[in-house]
């Protein structure tokens, strides 16, 4: 059995981001997967979706993407719990899961599951999607900075409303790949590529720019991991 | 292979498609983006796009395109299902051994019911070509193909952990003045799903006209989890002056 067969990862937001985070996953060799989106699917997530097709309109997003999951890879244990992803339900999530990839559209989510992977202390993959790019940020707590060292919090209500609503289908694909790429790579105990850097990829432009991540003195998330695990060292937040 | 002309006349989009009301439904994300709109997505509507390859590096690509809106696909492929295609997120178990060419038109089917799927053939008239087959001798050829048609294409090659995308739009360098030549290794730990959906969203790209300009033409190198694009440049000698 391979490493990966074992390890498991947790995908929360199956827009077609989380879709194809999750089809890399699988085609990866992980066998454990859990996908978390309670929100039921629109005929506008056909427009980018690998997992999904029109008889899933007013499916939860999560459930009818792991239908499709475990018919196309025998096997896999792939679960779809019905609560959405919140300080509540979070923390067992993460603690199932030895990698969390972090493709919800939410501000809010995506700051919860930074704070909760902080607290249980697993590895956070995030990816997001504005109009023409893309944005990906790996987080080892204890090594690198994490979302809120980068931004300290969501942005007002208004600017926050959804990252990837207005993205390209496409670009949130290649992403998508890329960050099952990057739990890939740490499920197999490889040097993750975006650990401690913000990637930015500009799709019309073609241009990427990396944004170094530190730990911020001070930052809430930091000082949490460091409390729950103080034997573990590292960064000082 | 022919390629279409683009334009048509008479009250509808500049592409001769007008989009339908579950269309705009469908692509309301696409239609309210900034520069690629309703103009963008009816360009989409109307391409026929040549797709080489069903594996592991043109499946995602097949579904992304299929689902963003492509109108015709025509797929390209001689092989069987095995389980190296996996990775490809078209084929379910009861695939294994079926002919890839029609398992892929089921799934394309299967995924949006607003696509026309169909074989290719080599008296088809397309607008673009993808050209993301495995083998790398299969992509050099379909490559040369598209240009000597005069076809607008992308070539994406996935190799070990990355790979490369090149841009071949009208009057730019060919794939062969592009491509560095070597040593290959089957793509791992989804190297080929990001390169495939990368060179999809490269097609939409030249095909929705999003790129001011047009962009020219570029490779884009996939190292270590990040692209970087350079200008394509033409080899001394190459006489690869396509203009269409």
């Amino acid at each position: 059995m391979s490493t990966q067969e074992w390890k498991g990862a947790l995908v929360v937001g199956v827009s077609g981001l989380g879709g194809a985070a999750a089809l890399t996953l699988a085609s990866g060799g992980v066998r454990r997967i859990v996908l978390v989106d309670p929100a039921p699917a629109e005929a506008r997530d056909l427009s980018g979706h690998p997992l999904l097709a029109e008889e899933d309109i007013g499916q939860p997003r999560a459930a009818a993407a792991a239908r499709r999951l475990a018919d196309r890879f025998a096997g896999i244990d792939v679960t779809a719990p019905p609560a959405a992803f919140d300080e509540r339900t979070g923390p067992a999530l993460v603690a199932s899961a030895n990698v969390v990839v972090d493709a919800s559209n939410l501000f809010a989510a995506m700051f919860a599951v930074n704070d909760v992977a902080a607290e249980v202390g697993r590895p956070v993959v995030h990816a997001g999607i504005l109009q023409y790019s893309a944005q990906l940020l790996t987080t080892v707590f204890g090594e690198t900075g994490c979302l809120r060292c980068l931004f300290e919090g969501p942005p007002p209500p208004r600017a926050g409303a959804a990252p990837e609503a207005e993205g390209l289908a496409l670009l949130a694909g290649f992403a998508g790949a890329l960050v099952g790429m990057e739990a890939l790579r740490m499920l197999e105990g490889g040097r993750a590529a975006y650990a401690g850097r913000l990637l930015v990829y500009e799709a019309r432009a073609r241009r990427s720019r990396s944004v170094t991540v530190k730990a911020r003195p001070g930052c809430p998330a930091c000082a949490a991991w460091a409390r729950a695990h103080p034997a573990a060292g590292g960064p000082t937040a | 292979m022919r390629r279409v002309g683009a334009g048509a006349p008479g009250g509808r989009g500049a592409d001769g498609v007008t989009l339908t009301d579950p269309e705009k439904a469908r692509f309301a994300r696409a239609i309210q983006l900034p520069g690629l709109g309703a103009e963008g997505v009816e360009a989409l509507r109307a391409a026929r796009v040549h797709v080489v390859g069903a594996g592991v590096t043109a499946g995602p690509a097949i579904l992304f395109l299929a689902q963003t809106g492509v109108g015709t696909l025509f797929l390209d492929d001689g092989g069987d299902v095995s389980n190296a295609d996996a990775g490809a997120w078209l084929y379910t178990q009861r695939d294994l051994g079926q002919q890839r060419l029609f398992a892929a038109m089921e799934a394309v089917r299967a995924a949006s019911g607003l696509v026309e799927v169909r074989p290719f053939a080599s008296d088809t008239i397309v607008s673009a070509t993808l050209v993301c087959s495995d083998d790398e001798t299969v992509a050099r050829r379909a490559a040369e193909q598209a240009r000597r048609a005069g076809v607008p294409h992308v070539v994406g090659l996935a190799n070990g952990e990355g790979g490369e995308v090149v841009d071949v739009p009208s009057g730019a360098p060919c794939f062969r003045c592009a491509h560095a030549p070597g040593a290959r290794v089957f793509p791992r730990r989804g190297a080929a799903a990001a390169v495939g959906t990368l060179a999809a969203l490269e097609l939409v790209l030249l095909l929705a006209r999003v790129v001011p300009g047009g962009g020219g033409g570029r490779r884009i190198d996939l190292v270590e989890g990040t692209p970087t694009a350079r200008p394509t440049e033409r080899i001394p000698g190459c006489d690869c002056y396509n203009v269409y």
